[in-house]
């Protein structure tokens, strides 16, 4: 195993060892253990994005809608089980907006496996769709970014305009804890924290070993230049709509979590301000490893915390500042900035060892004492 | 010799301005086939219709008999067509064997390169690393490579494709004297197994490499034929080598 796995993988342990222990450090404050958990399902769009900005180069300011779809997934089965009491079984408000039955596409939510598998697949459907759409026509750049803005908004206002099935504005309150057998998941226990945690290690892992594979390099190789790898024989439309449909499914994850957390699914989690905020997350912490922007997802959520319980209305301005700083100065986030310097040092080396061994040939006649005192740096 | 590659009166115009007006041309297999002329001739829109890159308004490209007039950049790539452009472009975030990696694309389908996992290191990378003299340099990004390493990094790249038919740009622009004997080496190593299509300026070195020579004018072909022939062509003089004087160009 070289460094180049070693380094990076040492930082995923450390990382994962680092989650599993904050519940016994946290002790009795659910309230922070709670917290926490937001902020890791917050991670995992992050996360997504990372995959598809990050090494792929497909700017996705939509990726709220994936989230989103997949809150909602979540919320519709948990809405149906805490109205398991009410008439006909029929969510709360679906009485207000006079809907005499529940919808035929209500039906299979009854089930949470149906719920889950909807709460990855519709995201990925979707975004294969829009991908599929997209790269054929070889959009690229700040056109993706508009186009994935504009899907974003369309779904948005989708669900803010099927109130009847929806919930409109408000969304989808007062729902059910998840059930898994006897299992039930409190969003202030351990063992939701324990469930957040899990899935979002799971996809830091996953993510790590595919952007590893010679898939992952492809993707990078069409960020750096993607005319250049279709002179290869790679099919750039479908390695890009693939990591789009992949990262879609995380961000989807990730939405299943964050309602379960807030016990509530609303529009604002499809909507325009979280999915930028996804966008700074990645970049403060740096967009080009899965880790970094987990990290900046919850390091610049923790600090929104507490900065908004200190200054409440300035905390939105100087989050606003941090991004201005970070994007002037350190344009690949902090883990950008550490990668950045890795690789000088490493690129320093091997220059140095390779003169070294230069000088090393040439001076051979001269003795070896000569070339020893020249090859130490 | 069978012919590999044919373009029969192909036109491409911009706005307008024919950058290739009628132009035939054929490539048998094994062969090295030079393109010289001057600037705006037309031989880098020639290398842009072979491998995709642009489209002809009319007239027809074959290759192995087959039409490739309209199919997409990847799969003439995948037909066995190879291009190095002017330009050196190699991924620069990715470190020099990751960029042959990427090059090694026989199998170029999604499903099967999400299960391979990373560099595949062996005899074939080896070879290729030290027949360019990268072998030292292997794990750094390339975007620290010197601007002569870069070259040797995309014509290494080329190596590993393995395509049938390579197209060069300009392969020795920017290259030292020493660089531009070396490269000469090793096209003649590549000729055993490829057929060469090279655009280039440098008259010295197509002394070196070439067999057949192409001259176009004006998006056409002017002359054809062998380096001394082509040297002594009175029309080619007049067009393009006169102007500047032979072999100072």
């Amino acid at each position: 195993m070289s460094h180049r796995w070693f380094l990076p993988l040492l930082g995923y342990v450390v990382f994962a060892a680092a989650l599993l222990v904050v519940p016994p450090i946290l002790g009795d404050n659910v309230f922070l253990l709670n917290k926490f958990s937001r902020y890791l399902a917050l991670a995992l769009p992050a996360v997504a994005l990372s995959l598809s900005w990050g090494y792929s180069g497909i700017l996705n300011l939509g990726q709220g809608a994936s989230f989103g779809l997949g809150a909602y997934a979540i919320a519709m089965h948990l809405k149906l089980v805490a109205s398991a009491s009410n008439a006909n079984g029929l969510p709360d408000f679906m009485g207000w907006n006079n809907v005499p039955a529940l919808p035929w596409f209500w039906e299979p939510f009854h089930s949470l496996g149906f719920a889950v598998l909807a709460g990855i697949a519709v995201p990925v459907i979707l975004s294969a769709l829009l991908g599929g759409f997209m790269f054929r026509a070889r959009i690229a750049g700040v056109f993706v970014a508009i186009i994935t803005l504009a899907m974003l908004v369309v779904v948005n206002l989708l669900f803010i305009d099927q109130q009847r099935y929806t919930g409109g504005f408000n969304g989808m309150t007062d729902l059910a804890w998840l059930k898994i057998g006897s299992l039930e998941f409190d969003p202030y226990s351990r063992a939701f924290y324990y469930a957040t945690a899990g899935s979002l290690i799971a996809a830091l892992f996953a993510g790590f070993l595919l952007m590893r594979s010679k898939f992952g390099l492809v993707l990078q190789a069409i960020r750096s230049n993607q005319e250049r790898v279709r002179y290869f024989g790679y099919d750039v439309a479908r390695y890009q709509t693939v990591a789009f449909a992949i990262s879609a499914g995380i961000a989807g994850i990730g939405g299943m979590f964050y309602a379960m957390v807030l016990e509530f699914a609303s529009p604002t989690f499809m909507g325009v301000t979280l999915s930028l905020s996804f966008v700074i997350w990645c970049a403060v912490g740096g967009r080009e490893s899965l880790l970094a922007a987990a990290i900046g997802a919850i390091v610049v959520n923790a600090i929104q915390g507490s900065l908004s319980e200190t200054f409440l209305d300035t905390s939105q301005l100087l989050l606003g500042a941090i991004f201005v700083l970070v994007v002037l100065f350190l344009p690949r986030g902090l883990g950008g900035l550490i990668d950045d310097t890795a690789g000088r040092l490493r690129a320093i080396k091997q220059r140095r060892a390779a003169e070294a061994a230069r000088a090393a040939k040439k001076t051979d006649a001269a003795g070896p004492g000569v070339a020893q005192r020249e090859a130490t740096p | 010799m069978t012919d590999l590659l044919e373009l029969k009166g192909v036109e491409v115009s911009f706005d307008g301005f024919k950058a290739v007006d009628g132009l035939d041309l054929t490539v048998a297999e094994g062969e090295l086939l030079c393109l010289l002329g001057a600037n705006g001739a037309g031989k880098s829109t020639t290398l842009d219709l072979i491998c995709g890159k642009t489209e002809p308004t009319a007239g027809s490209i074959r290759y192995r008999g087959k039409s490739i007039t309209r199919i997409p950049e990847f799969r003439r790539s995948r037909l066995g067509i190879g291009r190095k452009f002017q330009v050196p472009s190699v991924f620069k975030e990715l470190t020099v064997e990751q960029n042959l990696e990427v090059a090694r694309s026989r199998h170029p389908g999604v499903m099967r390169n999400l299960r391979q996992l990373g560099v595949r290191r062996g005899n074939r990378l080896d070879e290729i690393l030290e027949l360019v003299g990268l072998a030292d340099r292997r794990e750094v990004r390339s975007e620290y490579l010197s601007h002569g390493e870069t070259q040797w990094l995309e014509i290494a790249m080329l190596v590993m494709q393995d395509s049938q038919l390579i197209l060069m740009d300009e392969p020795t622009a920017g290259m030292t004297i020493a660089e531009t004997t070396q490269t000469s080496e090793l096209f003649r190593r590549l000729r055993s197994r490829h057929t060469l299509v090279v655009v280039e300026h440098d008259m010295g070195f197509v002394r070196q490499i070439a067999e057949r020579i192409t001259v176009m004018h004006q998006g056409r072909v002017l002359a054809e034929g062998g380096v001394a022939e082509i040297e002594n062509n009175r029309a080619v003089r007049d067009a393009y080598l006169g102007s500047r004087g032979i072999g100072h160009a």
